[in-house]
């Protein structure tokens, strides 16, 4: 390999039974890079975490992990990637101490290195404290974050983290993205995210969407609202057909849920206020602003040409 | 393969032991009842110097019946920890798979024996037994708690919940204990029923058991018991690991969370 490349997958495919849950998927993604994976729920994003993680072998394809082949030495992989599931996989019954000292122990971490590490996580997530506590007394966001200490503790090369932020608020939220640029910062590690929260995929280097185990765009979060549109265009009104007749001619056809409809500008020279007046009481509302990555999203999986309105 | 991945899942599980010491204390409750309200029971239609006898009879039984629940409720931890999740966390740790279900059997077999000792005390307490009766019976009881840790390990690894587990307990561990010879000599049982004892490994540990207590009718020989333990373990240990091994075992783990 030229390049050096943390993660590289070449017609990687898994199947269930009849259904193609990731299909011919080839990735190639450099060392110490932040890469998001994108997608609607189901779209195959756990079973290629799990693939590349050795949790379930690929049906068909390969994949390398920092140039070692994963179906070749499983437990070398698990050795080199940090995992950090969708669903915490921590000892409720049991304390922060108590289940990091047995994930240690699970990497062969002699006690003193594991103490050490672990003081150290603790700290850069605000738990030092907290050691000796049950898990069933912390937060949400407490666990995940013992989740996430746990998946780092053998300083892994690739840290995959599924879903890191599901089901937290926005403090808490905040608060993983911290530790995990901290991560990123202090031990170079490269990153492989999947998350629904697509505003937290902006810091990455690169994104990818995929839906029904296909990549569908991919990326520099930047570069992609670049090229989606320079505005989106949202309007409100209780006559959508008119308004939808009156302005696909110029911006194209647009996303419509009920009585909002959004449309993407390619052009940067749009005279909204005069578009203010012609449509005139016909509109509720409307606004125009850059594109995110939400609308990337959306324009993907859920555009008039995909014939699937939301 | 380094041993602390081992040392980390079987200390586990002791502290988690001796952390419910209710539940321990508890698991005396069961071999008593059988002993002292069964035994006595059952002793009472004896006539005379039989009625002694069938308590002694029945120790060697009621030690391999509590080595029989110890064991296969132990081993359920490898079907608990996939419910909970925590099964996660070692299946992704730098170990071949198969480690996993061996460390749970050595645990497995270690919670058996822990019971095993404090029933032998208190038995010893009692006066139904000498200490020379105690550590005669130390070594096969190690032999009867591996096979039955190895049973243990052979249902949680076909199990894919604790509902399932508890199913196929029921259908196990009654059958398996009643036809052991544990509670009535072999040879008067009905014929067909005979054969059944004689394909149940659990009987073996029985017999094995039943040979360190002086006075008490054994039904195969020392090296048939032996031999049929250590070949029914080994092959169970092996084909629990290789099924553990393959990825469809823990497709309800994984496929939850690809949700």
């Amino acid at each position: 390999m030229a390049r050096n490349l943390a993660i590289k997958t070449e017609g990687l495919t898994k199947k269930f039974g009849q259904t193609l849950a990731v299909n011919k998927l080839d990735l190639e993604i450099e060392a110490g890079q932040f890469y998001g994976l994108l997608g609607p729920n189901g779209a195959g994003k756990s079973t290629t975490i799990h693939m590349l993680t050795t949790m379930t072998a690929a049906t068909s394809g390969e994949a390398w992990i920092a140039g070692q082949q994963v179906s070749a030495d499983p437990v070398a992989i698990r050795r080199t990637v940090g995992l950090v599931f969708q669903d915490s996989a921590l000892d409720r019954t049991m304390s922060i101490d108590e289940n990091l000292q047995f994930a240690a122990a699970m990497y062969n971490l002699a006690p003193d290195v594991a103490n050490k590490r672990i003081d150290e996580l603790l700290s850069v997530f605000g738990l030092q404290d907290k050691r000796k506590r049950k898990l069933v007394s912390l937060s949400g966001g407490q666990r995940r974050a013992v989740d996430i200490a746990r998946g780092v503790l053998h300083k892994p090369k690739v840290l995959f983290l599924d879903e890191p932020t599901i089901g937290l608020d926005l403090p808490n939220r905040r608060s993983i993205w911290r530790f995990v640029e901290q991560l990123r910062r202090d031990e170079g590690m490269t990153v492989f995210l999947t998350t629904h929260y697509l505003e937290e995929a902006a810091a990455c280097d690169h994104v990818d969407f995929f839906q029904q185990g296909q990549l569908q765009r991919g990326g520099k979060p930047q570069q992609l609202m670049q090229q989606l549109a320079a505005y989106i265009l949202e309007v409100n009104t209780p006559n959508p057909e008119n308004v939808i007749a009156q302005l696909t001619p110029i911006f194209g056809s647009p996303i419509r849920e009920d009585e909002d409809l959004s449309f993407k500008i390619s052009a940067d020279d749009v005279d909204f206020h005069q578009l203010q007046q012609t449509l005139g009481d016909s509109i509720a509302s409307m606004q125009w602003r850059k594109p995110n990555l939400n609308d990337i999203y959306l324009w993907t999986f859920c555009s008039p040409e995909q014939g699937k309105i939301a | 393969m380094s041993w602390r991945p081992v040392k980390a899942v079987v200390g586990r599980e002791m502290s988690k032991l001796f952390r419910q010491r209710a539940r321990l204390i508890s698991s005396m409750v069961r071999p008593m009842i059988w002993l002292l309200v069964i035994g006595s029971g059952v002793g009472s239609m004896l006539q005379g110097s039989q009625q002694d006898g069938y308590l002694t009879f029945l120790v060697p039984g009621i030690l391999a019946m509590t080595l029989l629940f110890a064991a296969l409720l132990s081993a359920l931890t490898l079907v608990y920890d996939k419910e909970f999740g925590v099964m996660r966390m070692m299946m992704i740790a730098p170990i071949a798979h198969y480690w996993i279900v061996l460390s749970k059997l050595i645990a497995a077999t270690l919670t058996a024996m822990v019971q095993a000792l404090l029933l032998l005390i208190l038995l010893l307490v009692m006066g139904l037994i000498s200490v020379k009766i105690a550590l005669a019976l130390l070594l096969p009881a190690v032999l009867t708690a591996i096979c039955c840790a190895a049973i243990g390990g052979l249902i949680a690894v076909w199990s894919k919940s604790i509902d399932n587990f508890a199913v196929i307990m029921n259908f196990f561990i009654f059958p398996v204990f009643f036809l052991s010879g544990a509670l009535y000599p072999v040879n008067q049982l009905p014929e067909y029923l005979h054969y059944i004892v004689v394909i149940n490994p659990f009987s073996y540990g029985v017999d094995l058991l039943k040979h360190a207590v002086p006075n008490v009718a054994t039904d195969f020989s020392i090296m048939t018991d032996i031999t049929v333990l250590i070949g029914f373990s080994v092959a169970a240990i092996f084909i629990a690991c290789w099924q553990f091994s393959r990825e469809s075992v823990h497709a309800p783990l994984f496929q939850r969370m690809s949700k």
